[in-house]
């Protein structure tokens, strides 16, 4: 830790990746998308019986492992950008420094942990360019019976 | 715009300022290099900070000047772009001794010929070490000796995947020409 009482710290800051493991459908663009190659996912895939709505059955991936190498992870953000479902998270928790460089390897149950730590985003910059593509599909007026 | 900035923008003909979140960034044609480091200077800037390049793919290379003015609490960024083929720009030493350094690493790690400088020895890489690290085309050794973990493919359970997919900044017929 810092010496003296910790200042705030702002929403932005990228002190440690958490991951929120029931977000993640080990879809890989994270791992594909490191430039580091830091991360690492193992997983499995189970056959789901059909239900009422799936007509056949479907397979579907279940992680197994996810460890993020922050000894050669650069903090660029690209895997929080990429994640299409939100499982990546900047965490502002910078205090776990380790004496061996594999202690820097957190595995799945740690990054989970850091999920807590999460801060609510913080507000736009002045000079920021919101992407607002709309609505996806046009909303259909509510037809009168 | 930075009255650094609009003083050296008005005096180099050819040039175009682009404003971005950073600092006012004059875009030269590389001719006008030395003129506008010296518009510079003229202008009040005292601090020379940086020289670099970077790689901007088939567009050639860029090379990239940060100077201050201190007393005025100003700077900007002056770039100037090189086709691949012919990497050559006069040298910022005869305005800003201070670039002699910067010159010599950009020219070891980007392969760009800084004419006048008579100096450009290697600095870091190690002697007879011919290739330009910090060019995007250069594939790391460290690419070559360990896995992609992107290689794995969930859905295949044979651990094979179907189509093999390739990680970005190495060659197609990686990993056997690099080893």
């Amino acid at each position: 830790m810092t010496p003296g009482p910790a200042a705030p710290r702002p929403a932005r800051t990228r002190g440690v990746i958490a991951l929120v493991e029931e977000s993640c459908t080990v879809c890989m663009l994270c791992v594909r998308e490191c430039p580091d190659w830091c991360i690492e996912i193992d997983s499995h895939t189970v056959t789901l019986p059909p239900d009422d709505t799936h007509r056949r059955p479907r397979t579907e991936a279940v992680l197994d492992r996810f460890a993020i190498d922050f000894g050669l992870c650069m903090y660029c953000g690209i895997c929080v950008e990429v994640c299409p479902f939100d499982a990546l998270h900047w965490s502002p928790v910078a205090e776990y420094a380790a004496t061996s460089s594999a202690a820097l390897t957190h595995e799945r149950d740690r990054l989970a942990s850091w999920e807590a730590t999460v801060l609510e985003p913080g507000a736009l910059d002045p000079r920021a360019v919101v992407d607002d593509p709309g609505p996806r599909r046009a909303v259909r007026p509510a037809t009168g019976s | 715009m930075s009255a650094l900035a609009a003083s050296v923008a008005s005096a180099v003909v050819g040039s175009s300022v682009r404003e971005g979140f950073g600092p006012t960034t004059i875009d030269l044609p590389r001719e006008r290099w030395t003129e506008a480091l010296e518009a510079t200077a003229g202008a009040g800037a005292t601090f020379f900070d940086l020289l670099t390049a970077y790689d901007d793919g088939a567009a050639g290379l860029a090379v990239v000047v940060h100077i201050a003015a201190s007393d005025l609490r100003d700077h900007l960024l002056l770039r100037t772009a090189l086709p691949l083929g012919d990497l050559a720009l006069a040298t910022a030493t005869t305005v800003y001794r201070g670039a002699a350094w910067h010159e010599r690493e950009t020219h070891e790690m980007f392969g760009i010929d800084f004419i006048g400088n008579t100096h450009l020895d290697p600095l870091l890489l190690p002697a007879g070490f011919s290739a330009t690290p910090l060019r995007k085309e250069f594939v790391l050794a460290a690419r070559a000796a360990r896995a992609w973990p992107g290689e794995k493919d969930p859905t295949d359970e044979g651990g094979r995947p179907r189509r093999r997919i390739l990680p970005p900044g190495v060659p197609a017929d990686w990993p056997a020409a690099s080893t």
